[in-house]
């Protein structure tokens, strides 16, 4: 490694926020000392930092993406460990929020650990200035603001604050680190309260809150409202407080209202709030708590309804979910706004107040629209940042509805004047600066995004379910389009004509796109459209392309790499099992999970996902250990929780790689098709020695255990039943040797003795309808 | 007839699979340790061994390739000391005592270390490739069922309830912790060094477990069933060894003799209730002694599962108070291989420690098997 990279972390402070970051920092792979206080009783001084690991490890959703990240974590105190601060690369501060106790700490640090060593604070309200008084000028040159967001490895947003002092080598040392190598995208703030993401977010609960309240909205309303029409994750607001705890709130109110300029409009929303206030008194705190603005009722007969609270009397009742929204305003800004009665009026109450003082904060607390954005769309999982938002508005009727209103325009929004924040020009997105001109929207440095690619030129290939898109350097990228990814005919038949053009003009295929799941498999929708008229013909037919798109793939003259992100699941997963490399990005969730809905892999997975389990080094020989860890992972609809895990499933290889950050994710998988293709020869047909009747045996005895344990239900035994058949090689002899076309010939023929059988049907018909999987 | 007997027992530390202090120690290097130590303990001059017999109910992957031999290298044993590996199942080490009786009388060596070993951590029960013949199982079912069905069959067949069961099981921990308290246990223990330190007690012993807790668990086996992971023996690693001597052999070495072996027996039964094995072969066994059930001051009867220890009990007529005075592989654990050296080496030393006559060690076997062992004070 370089001796300027990154190759130890010490986290110091074992909270939620400091045990988040060495997590991450583990999950990258690096050694991390994480060093919390001495309890004042007890025995073990290390307890803390010890204890704060152990409750990592049974949290949900899990902070480390592998058991073998969990082990990078060493766990120490600050009285007897702090001097191994001059081990380490970089030294993250995540104690608690005291300037005092913060200063006391750097001045032990200064003297412990090596110049140059970085020094970063994950404090989210302390200007940078106050940290560093009275350190010295080489401390002040190592020392930045790390500000991450909660859970830190699921949160993609770091804001980072330097000063005037802190050197630029060291800053882009940690930002290298925290991109590359924790997975976040950079948003540089300015050293001001609250930075971007909590400064905004704060005041915009405020006001949503009271809003609310003025208006007499119930909480169903508001966050009907107030969520998915303004691109707010469907908690809306009042679920989000749920979500993070109501008693975050008069805290964050008050360490906000400590630092913030006089005459922000923050302090306006600052009023009594009766019923929050004893709501937090009686340990109504929200999901963590006995309830929050919503809770689920148990009742003594085990069934469970949902409730919400009545914002005027306090009391629970039962949910009630209010009419649909008029018109367009389910997806029209604008329409939203303009709304008659509550719904208008509630939109503008909360999006007026907020846009503009978004618009009041660029050069304030960020340089520019696009930092701002950002901040609220990874910070907070706003699908659009505030001036995306205004930009769906239009900025001339928000400017001119704020004046009509007697309210303050933002300067940034006279500026703006009908012009939007955001343009294209000559295939690059622009956005508009506080000057008010246009600037180039700049990537981080080797990023690489579909989404760019789109602005400046046309698809290869298209039809509606899926394109294909020249990346450069003779990359061609296979995406998907349909619905939530799902595969269809479509998808298939672009892909063998992709794989054609691929063949004749480029040099390799990166399977890859930019939703927020990479696919959830085949449309079951379509299918059982087939399945209810009975036209079991078509049904083939489609099982057949797969097997013949997927293994074209395999087979082709050029090296396939595919890049999932989120989920993988069925065919989405098989496509995945047919390329040459995976490139994960670290948050992939991947699956063979047909056997929920009644069905077996029928695009070749069970073949690709056996020849990957025997060829591990790992795997004990004979004919049984793949073919018992396949028909188990199968057979259980296991779905990685990482792309680390998935590793331990088999579905990716030992060399297969992982992108942590997510914007890396279509570049690293570029550099992993081109090195490649010198020399470049399809895979030899695998052949299989599987273990055949006796094996089924083995399986279908193990499956029964199951069922009369009570885990597995009757028709799982059925479906177990199949899946051991095409494990096993169906009729083959142990001293057979098996084919690829064979084993394609047996999932074939499962698949369709499933899809026509009712209660695989059942079981698709209420997976489309609930989401949830029938136990029949 | 030659005089045959137990000259010296030894076991590792038995603790619990995956998770448990011998997890990560392979059973080879397991087994060789227990035998150092055996040999150490007993005095006995390794080069007058004449073979090592050890029973292994997988031998295969790390347990495999005639581990016996193997081991008697990785202990250093002189070259001239043999090896074989047997397989009974659960049965296997007290059948390595059986051949090594065999031997001596048909003077074909003197004395034996037989040993028995299971790494259930790190060789899986079944094995890594299980392949059942398809037309037996068919035809016989039982030939391949899983133990917890067989002892859910013999509490079924013999109307053990579940509460039964788990005070079975409370008082096997108790009278193990009561042991492992006393310093009952530390004798027969060889302290393992591992690379995380020395593991010198047994892991698996809950002493603070109720029938209340017990009652709690869900049954681990069949939804309507009574055996719980509680009232069942846990997936164990350990190892455990013998020294198996002509009682000549061990008066002319000035070696110490724990009991003299007075008869065997070994009995099939049907496989679907495998856990009363050892009511066939302990009846043969004491026939063969010329003893009754009432005559035996000490019993170790495995307990695989407390269902089929209860129903053998019962069957038999054994006394209460003669049953694994130390606790039982409920409390203490049962690595498959190993349990039959741990019970006859137990029982032996207990008659020579508290007493008594006779004692009688015996087991189930998976398939369809029983085994027994009678000795008698020496």
């Amino acid at each position: 490694m370089m001796a300027d990279t990154i190759n130890k972390v010490c986290v110091i402070g074992a909270g939620v926020m400091g045990a988040g970051i060495a997590a991450q920092v583990a999950n990258a792979g690096v050694p991390v000392l994480l060093l919390d206080i001495v309890p004042k009783d007890g025995a073990d001084r290390d307890v803390i930092a010890k204890g704060a690991v152990a409750k990592m490890l049974k949290t949900e959703p899990a902070p480390f993406m592998s058991p073998a990240a969990a082990k990078l974590v060493e766990t120490g105190n600050i009285e007897d460990h702090l001097d191994r601060v001059a081990e380490c690369d970089w030294i993250v501060e995540a104690v608690v929020e005291r300037l005092d106790i913060k200063q006391a700490l750097y001045a032990r640090l200064e003297e412990l650990k090596r110049p140059g060593t970085a020094v970063s604070s994950n404090t989210s309200t302390i200007p940078l200035g106050h940290l560093v008084e009275g350190r010295s000028e080489q401390f002040r040159q190592d020392f930045l603001i790390t500000h991450f967001f909660n859970p830190p490895r699921y949160m993609r947003l770091i804001e980072i604050v330097t000063s005037e002092h802190t050197d630029a080598g060291v800053a882009a040392k940690v930002e290298q680190f925290v991109d590359h190598r924790m997975g976040k995208r950079i948003v540089r703030a300015k050293d001001t309260p609250g930075f971007i993401a909590n400064r905004i977010g704060t005041y915009w609960l405020a006001v949503a809150i009271n809003a609310a309240m003025d208006q007499g909205l119930t909480v169903e309303e508001a966050d009907q409202i107030g969520g998915r029409p303004m691109g707010v994750p469907k908690t809306g607001i009042f679920g989000l407080i749920d979500l993070v705890g109501i008693d975050l709130m008069p805290l964050l109110a008050k360490s906000l209202s400590s630092t913030l300029p006089e005459g922000d409009a923050y302090f306006d929303t600052i009023r009594p709030l009766p019923l929050i206030d004893k709501m937090i008194a009686e340990g109504f705190t929200g999901r963590k708590g006995k309830g929050g603005f919503y809770r689920l009722d148990r009742k003594p007969d085990g069934t469970k309804a949902k409730q919400a609270i009545d914002l005027k009397t306090g009391e629970y009742r039962a949910e009630k979910k209010p009419e649909r929204l008029p018109g367009r305003a389910e997806k029209d800004l604008a329409a939203l706004v303009a709304a008659p009665g509550k719904v208008g009026d509630y939109a503008w109450a909360v999006l007026g107040p907020v846009l503009s003082y978004a618009a009041g904060l660029v050069g304030e607390a960020a340089d520019d629209v696009v930092a701002i954005d950002d901040a609220m769309k990874l910070g907070y999982n706003w699908k659009f940042g505030p001036f995306e938002l205004i930009d769906r508005m239009g900025p001339g009727k928000l400017a001119e509805r704020l004046r009509a209103e007697g309210k303050k325009v933002p300067a940034l929004l006279e500026t703006a004047g009908d012009r939007p924040f955001y343009r294209v020009v000559d295939g690059k997105r622009q956005y508009l600066t506080a000057g008010g001109d246009y600037a180039d929207v700049v990537r981080a440095e080797g990023v690489v995004l579909l989404e760019d690619i789109k602005l400046r030129s046309e698809p290869l290939l298209k039809n509606g379910s899926a394109s294909a898109w020249d990346v450069g350097d003779g990359v061609v990228a296979f995406e998907f389009t349909g619905k939530m990814n799902a595969l269809d005919e479509q998808v298939l038949s672009l892909l063998q004509k992709t794989i054609a053009l691929v063949k004749s003009q480029y040099k390799a295929l990166v399977i890859y796109n930019e939703g927020s799941n990479f696919s959830a498999g085949a449309n079951l929708g379509l299918a059982m459209f087939a399945v209810n008229i009975a036209a079991w013909g078509e049904v083939d037919k489609l099982v057949v392309a797969g097997q013949q798109a997927y293994k074209a793939l395999k087979y082709a003259p050029f090296p396939v790499v595919a890049a999932p992100a989120g989920m993988a699941l069925g065919g989405g997963c098989e496509i995945l099992l047919h390329a040459d490399a995976i490139q994960a990005h670290a948050e992939s969730y991947i699956g063979l999970v047909e056997t929920g809905v009644g069905l077996v892999p029928g695009w070749g997975g069970n073949g690709e996902l056996i020849d990957r389990l025997a060829k591990s080094p790992k795997m004990p020989k004979g004919p049984m250990p793949a073919a018992m860890k396949a028909f188990e992972t199968i057979s259980t609809a296991q779905v990685s929780r990482s792309a680390a895990l998935a590793k331990d499933l088999g579905y990716l290889r030992k060399d297969d790689g992982i992108t942590m950050n997510r914007d890396r994710l279509l570049a690293d998988a570029k550099q992993k098709a081109l090195s490649l293709v010198e020399g470049y020869q399809p895979p030899e047909k695998p052949v299989f020695r599987l273990p055949g009747a006796a094996g089924r045996v083995a399986f279908n005895g193990a499956v029964a255990d199951f069922a009369k344990k009570g885990v597995a239900t009757p028709y799982d035994v059925v479906v177990a039943g199949r899946l051991a058949n095409i494990v096993t090689g169906g009729e083959a002899d142990i001293i057979d040797e098996v084919s690829e076309d064979q084993l394609l010939k047996l999932e074939r023929a499962a698949f369709m003795e499933s899809v026509k059988d009712a209660r695989t049907q059942a079981r698709v018909e209420h997976m489309l309808e609930t989401g949830k999987p029938l136990r029949n | 007839m030659t005089n045959i007997v137990i000259a010296g027992y030894a076991r590792s530390p038995f603790t619990q699979a995956g998770k448990g202090a011998l997890a990560r120690v392979r059973p080879d290097d397991l087994t060789a340790q227990v035998i150092r130590g055996l040999i150490e303990r007993t005095g006995v001059d390794a080069s007058e061994i004449e073979d090592i017999i050890l029973g292994c109910a997988f031998p295969e992957g790390e347990q495999g390739m005639n581990v016996a031999r193997l081991i008697g290298l990785l202990a250093d044993l002189p070259l001239s000391v043999g090896g074989m590996t047997v397989n009974r199942f659960c049965g296997s080490s007290m059948s390595a005592i059986h051949i090594a009786m065999g031997q001596i009388q048909i003077g074909a060596g003197e004395a034996f270390i037989c040993a028995g070993i299971e790494s259930m951590s790190r060789v899986p029960m079944g094995g890594y490739n299980p392949l059942p013949n398809p037309e037996l199982a068919a035809a016989r079912p039982g030939a391949y069922m899983g133990m917890g069905q067989t002892a859910e069959n013999v509490a079924t067949k013999y109307q053990i309830t579940r509460a039964e069961q788990e005070k079975f099981a409370v008082a096997s921990q108790k009278k193990a912790a009561e042991a492992r308290t006393a310093g009952r246990l530390a004798d027969e223990i060889v302290p393992i060094h591992t690379k995380a330190g020395d593991v010198t007690e047994d892991g698996l012993i809950r002493a603070d477990t109720t029938e209340e807790v017990l009652a709690g668990l869900k049954p681990a086996f069949d939804k309507e069933g009574t055996v719980t992971a509680g009232t069942a023996s846990p997936l164990t690693d350990g190892a455990a060894a013998v020294l198996v001597t002509s009682e000549e052999f061990a008066n002319r070495h000035g070696l110490k003799i724990l009991a003299r072996i007075k008869s065997v027996g070994i009995s099939g039964c049907e496989p679907e209730t495998m856990g009363l094995g050892p009511i066939g072969s302990s009846k043969k066994a004491l026939e063969r002694a010329g003893i009754s059930a009432g005559d035996l001051d000490v019993v170790e009867i495995n307990e695989a599962f407390a269902s089929q220890a209860i129903a053998c009990i019962r069957d038999l007529g054994l006394k209460d108070e003669t049953i694994n005075k130390d606790g039982g592989a409920i409390a203490i654990g049962h690595p498959l291989g190993a349990t039959g050296a741990r019970i006859v080496g137990k029982a032996a030393a207990l008659l020579a420690r508290d007493g008594g006559q006779y004692a009688l060690a015996t087991q189930c076997i998976g398939g369809g098997q029983g085994i027994a062992t009678v000795l008698e004070r020496a």
